[in-house]
């Protein structure tokens, strides 16, 4: 790697000037070159379970062929709880699909390892994508999509998704959420990188916190009851192969609880804080794709593991936000991303792994910024946005402002360092409309199901995906869950889990889900919240 | 009992109630009348009496009386400070119900010594009788020769009764400035001074019911009478607040610096019957707690704080064992943050969790982690408050860890040492 | 920026003395040193309101509750995390606020304790966001949801004004509620609607 400009270097060399041309960019064989999904050795291929022979990134692979975390013996004693359906992740997906199930009248427990709305849902800046200007159409919107995977999709999923999103704005606005209008009331769009409309409707740069604490405070004044800090260490299953519920794990009490479901949602979230590759992420700290491994265990199939979105502006300094995200929006109101040299190196809106990887390439052939301690980056050219639009971040950013003053910078009169973060899981558990996947009683919704967004997703997909699915979800199981509760539950799906795992000769001493990430020293802890550290419940 | 109870201000000459002849015809009056004749002498003789703040600070009176003789406004203040809302102390009520005069006597000699011309009686408001009898006595008070008397001397003093808000804090010094001001009770914290500007921004005394009684009779019977009514180098009387697990609780004058065990055996008549003694909340829940080993300490300030532990008000709160020294904390806790005013968040908040701790402990459903943030708690939060709630509330806490570890640890739900 | 030599800042985080680089938060501090933390550990960006904690700032007296993930160790610090729950105190439906005339009477039957607010101004000094808490207050009870509801844009629902409310209002769901009943009522975008009617009417289809 060519070395890189030093970062005070850079910045000295750094003036705010409102126009600056594109140089001509090639990106022919970029992706190839420096897209982390194309890195040798990146993947391998499964060795067990529904996707046996598929290709999947290396240490994802290794998190999907642990071992179970729980034996038979370890539930004996255990609280059982009865439900119609468990939704196991309390974020976007997760309250919306309890939403609409209680409103359709069944009984709902969300079990989530953290606190209620504690996901990535919060942290979303840019918006939600819906096709409302006049000279837009879901056929567009369905044409974006697919152009910007790059590799086929489930096409039925991606057509009912744009069909549904204005109604799932319209229920949005219901639940109480606000989106940034104009003087006549109408909603404001922006563009995302790779759509050839604006359709992006927001709330400032707080849209995901302004959706999840509308949906938490409607879920806190529902029926839906809730658990905090139960970790789900296991799906239930029966003889039939049909989910029929879930193990939790309590970190107050040190104790098993078993749910005895009709029907499970599983909404886990993604998988940043397994920061593959070694890099920093832009994901919340329960992110570490729990619901990948519990719902593969129980049979189900999973599409597109060896590709991972890297959102291209992500902080890199200081070092303690490294990873925090900055919204595509600052790059769609038009601020540009400048080498260490000041030059523009790519067109800001194209689809987000060219943007990443041309990043990539600036700093690996020493054009990117050095800013010590390992960290590198390129600029995202603030200033001069605000020299064109003098007031845009008070108006349109305040969440910017407000990280940039806990670290002493003014995006609105320096540049900030960004380098691609890993963002967003593309692929996930394979699912129909209704969020049913090949496993009866078990729906997956949100980040962990996949065959939407190919191998790239667009900016607004997400949250809208997370509402329209959940929605679906909810609403489904509520109408089809079986009448009666299952009569006899079992973990007999452990068996054939480990029998695999010991014919393919794999380790059984890692277990899975991981549930936090290393670094939160959750498996060692000494004296404070954990899993059963005694065997025997007191 | 024999002479050294209630021998001053419990006195039968003192608890005569509205009676103002009754009064009168006993020792009512006497110390006033030497005051006038000698209104310079008055701070010095409350000064070498050795008059110490009895609402809970042990503070010289003196001192604070000095303060505002310094100050030259021609309005000032004295607030007559009657709130009494802490759990365990029901002094001042016996005071105020019961020997109201001696209450306006004490009163009014402390603002000649100061040259105060304004007397609020400040009360709080569910102390209904107390209000009933005080403005009776007033009213008898106004038409009374020794206040005519007064009045010809030039003593010109303008005397009301002024109800508080009744919240806890409202007894608070600076709170009560603003209570009496008419606004809500918030403790204003250390600038401005209530000497300098107090009610109205005149420079304002305040001193508790308990400490202004005593004036009168020092000034009655003079400066060495008052010394050796009391027991060592202590002196004056205390009314001591016995309650909790005792056989006859209720209100004791004694010689300043009697002995716990003496107040506790020989007049509270002991334990109730089967129980041992297990703590004693000194002063309060706002306090510190002294054990068995504490029996014979002597209940004056000095004593007492070599004991790690303060007097206060004088409230001595009796436990016994098969009492849970967790939840009495817990309650006390409790008490303290429904009772903070909210304008400080480490108070608030602080206290608010706090309780949840203490809480959680004492259900069983508290881990070891939770019995480490308490401790450290303890370590963070006083003096992050504007007024010393919240170190009171932190001190019961401490003191309680301090005494009885293994109770705290006993109840935890996780097997850690 | 080369730094060859990182100053270590010593620190007390919830009793235990650690010892980090200085700029790393409160969080990063305590992985660093090698202690565990699940609870209070969330999106580590500052939205999601976790993360509460207690600071005391070497030799001041003066005690802030603040997002531990924005706060970066310093040399003599105190913290403690405030890593209590909040349960709901009010369960309404939008649903049942019939029309726009209604939301006030709704309001004070949904949070009775909103008129007591005492002006102690606790609730300002809690929040790790330096929103005008008690403003949003007053603003609410006089029927002025929209305003009411746009000093909340921030709000994070850490529900450290919650806690230091003496009167028991739960401020930040006055917030909320202010923000939701103004969506709820008033936003009705046309270009949205219009499109809706499209789709309704079945003029609008994506070819597979």
């Amino acid at each position: 790697m060519t070395k890189n400009i030093s970062y005070q270097e850079a910045l000295a060399n750094y003036k705010a000037v409102s126009d600056r041309p594109l140089p001509e960019v090639n990106y022919e064989g970029l992706l190839e070159k420096y897209h982390p999904d194309y890195f040798k050795d990146a993947c391998v291929q499964l060795k067990i379970g529904a996707n046996k022979g598929d290709i999947c990134h290396i240490q994802l692979a290794e998190m999907l062929q642990t071992d179970a975390r729980i034996d038979e013996a370890d539930l004996a004693g255990a609280q059982v709880i009865e439900t119609d359906i468990l939704i196991i992740g309390g974020g976007g997906a997760g309250c919306a699909a309890a939403l609409t199930a209680a409103e359709t009248g069944a009984r709902v427990l969300i079990a989530t390892k953290l606190r209620l709305g504690d996901s990535n849902t919060v942290m979303a800046e840019g918006g939600v994508q819906v096709s409302i200007e006049k000279d837009d159409t879901p056929q567009q919107h369905y044409d974006d999509t697919l152009r910007s995977a790059d590799r086929p999709v489930d096409k039925k999923l991606v057509a009912e998704m744009v069909m549904s999103a204005p109604d799932v704005i319209r229920w949005l606005i219901q639940q109480g959420m606000q989106f940034d209008l104009d003087e006549y009331g109408d909603l404001l769009t922006r563009k995302a990188g790779g759509t050839t409309a604006p359709r992006v409707v927001y709330f400032k740069d707080y849209t995901g916190l302004e959706m999840m604490r509308v949906l938490k405070e409607a879920v806190r004044s529902s029926e839906i009851e809730v658990l905090d800090y139960v970790p789900t260490v296991e799906l239930l299953s029966d003889e039939d192969g049909h989910c029929t519920g879930a193990v939790l794990s309590s970190l107050e009490d040190n104790r098993y609880k078993l749910v005895k479901a009709k029907s499970v949602i599983i909404a886990t979230g993604g998988i940043g804080r397994l920061h593959l590759n070694g890099f920093p992420t832009s994901n919340h700290f329960g992110a570490t794709g729990d619901g990948l491994v519990l719902a593969y265990r129980l049979g189900a199939k999973l599409r597109d593991l060896d590709s991972f979105q890297y959102h291209p502006s992500g902080l890199a300094y200081p070092q303690h936000l490294s990873g925090t995200l900055i919204t595509e929006s600052v790059r769609s109101a038009g601020a540009y991303l400048l080498n260490a040299q000041g030059e523009r190196f790519v067109d800001e809106l194209q689809p987000r792994d060219k943007v990443a990887a041309a990043i990539m390439r600036e700093c690996a052939e020493g054009r990117g910024v050095d800013a010590g301690n390992g960290i590198k980056g390129i600029w995202i050219d603030t200033p001069g946005l605000e020299l064109n639009n003098p007031g845009i971040f008070d108006a349109r950013f305040p969440k910017l402002i407000k990280i940039g003053k806990k670290s002493g910078l003014d995006p609105r009169k320096q540049p900030l360092l960004i380098y691609p973060t890993l963002h967003y899981q593309n692929g996930g558990v394979i699912i129909d409309k209704h969020g049913q996947t090949n496993i009866p009683g078990l729906y997956c919704v949100g980040e962990v199901s996949g065959g939407i967004h190919g191998r790239n997703r667009l900016m607004g997909n997400s949250l809208l995906e997370i509402i329209s699915f959940g929605r679906r979800a909810g609403i489904h199981a509520a109408k089809y869950s079986p009448r009666k509760p299952f009569r006899k539950i079992s973990i007999e799906h452990l068996s054939r889990l480990r029998r695999e795992l010991m014919l393919a000769d794999m380790p059984m001493d890692s277990k899975g889900p991981i549930l936090f990430p290393a670094y939160a020293k959750f498996e060692t802890d000494s004296d404070y919240s954990g899993l059963h550290k005694n065997k025997k419940s007191k | 009992m024999e002479k050294t109870l209630n021998q001053v201000l419990l006195h039968k000459n003192s608890r005569v109630g509205a009676d103002y002849t009754l009064w009168k015809n006993g020792w009512g009056g006497q110390g006033l009348k030497n005051a006038m004749e000698h209104p310079a002498d008055i701070i010095s003789m409350i000064r070498d009496a050795g008059l110490l703040g009895l609402g809970g600070s042990g503070f010289p009176t003196h001192i604070k009386w000095q303060a505002i003789a310094d100050q030259t406004n021609t309005e000032k203040y004295l607030i007559c400070n009657g709130n009494e809302d802490e759990p365990g102390t029901f002094k001042d009520r016996v005071l105020l119900e019961e020997t109201p005069f001696q209450v306006i006597e004490g009163a009014t000699i402390a603002a000649l010594a100061c040259g105060i011309n304004n007397v609020v009686f400040y009360i709080n408001p569910n102390l209904k009788t107390c209000h009933e009898v005080m403005q009776s006595a007033l009213a008898k008070w106004l038409t009374s020769e020794i206040h005519n008397h007064a009045l010809q001397q030039g003593l010109n003093l303008k005397y009301t009764i002024v109800a508080s808000s009744g919240h806890y804090i409202a007894g608070e010094e600076t709170a009560a400035i603003e209570s009496v001001e008419g606004k809500f009770p918030f403790p204003r914290g250390k600038e401005p001074r209530p000497t300098t500007s107090g009610v109205n921004g005149c420079p304002t005394l305040i001193n508790n019911i308990e400490t202004l009684c005593n004036a009168p009779h020092i000034l009655r019977n003079g400066v060495q009478w008052y010394r050796d009514l009391g027991i060592g180098e202590a002196n004056g009387t205390k009314i001591y607040c016995l309650s909790g697990d005792v056989l006859s609780p209720g209100v004791y004058e004694l010689p300043m610096g009697t002995p716990l065990t003496e107040l506790i055996f020989k007049y509270g008549q002991g334990m109730l019957v089967g129980k041992e003694l297990k703590a004693v909340f000194t002063g309060g829940p706002s306090n510190t707690i002294l054990t068995e080993k504490d029996l014979d300490v002597n209940l004056d300030f000095k004593s007492v704080s070599e004991r790690r532990s303060s007097l206060g008000t004088g409230a001595m709160i009796v436990v016994s064992r098969g009492t849970g020294i967790v939840k009495r904390v817990a309650q006390y806790v409790d008490f303290f943050a429904a009772e903070s005013c909210g304008q400080c968040p480490a108070c608030k908040t602080g206290t608010y969790y706090m309780s949840q701790l203490l809480g959680e402990i004492d259900t069983g459903a508290g881990k070891k982690a939770d019995l480490d943030s308490l401790v450290d708690l303890c370590n963070i939060l006083p003096g992050g408050g504007r007024c010393h709630l919240l170190d009171g509330a932190v001190k019961v806490v401490d003191s309680s860890l301090y005494h009885f570890l293994d109770e705290y640890k006993e109840a935890l739900s996780d097997d850690s040492n | 920026m080369n730094q060859t030599t990182e100053t270590l800042i010593n620190a007390t985080i919830n009793g235990k003395s650690i010892s980090a680089p200085e700029y790393l938060s409160v969080i990063q501090a305590l992985w660093h040193a090698g202690y565990p933390r699940i609870k209070s550990v969330g999106c580590l960006e500052g939205v999601c309101g976790t993360c509460r904690v207690l600071v005391r700032r070497k030799n001041s007296q003066n005690i802030t509750t603040e997002l531990g993930c924005q706060v970066l160790i310093e040399e003599g610090m105190q913290v403690n995390f405030l890593a209590f729950p909040t349960p709901a105190q009010q369960h309404y439906k939008l649903e049942d606020i019939r029309n726009s005339w209604e939301v006030q009477d709704n309001f004070h039957t949904i949070f009775p304790e909103a008129e007591n607010c005492r002006h102690c101004g606790g609730c300002d000094a809690s929040c790790p966001k330096g929103i005008s808490v008690e403003k949003g207050v007053v603003l609410a009870d006089k029927g002025r949801f929209k305003e009411a509801g746009d000093l909340f844009t921030e709000c994070v629902l850490c529900d450290l004004c919650q806690s230091a409310c003496p009167e028991n209002i739960a401020p930040n769901h006055v917030g909320i509620f202010s923000r939701r009943v103004t969506a709820y009522l008033h936003i009705r975008p046309s270009n949205l609607i219009n499109r809706l009617e499209r789709l309704r009417k079945g003029e609008l289809k994506v070819v597979i």
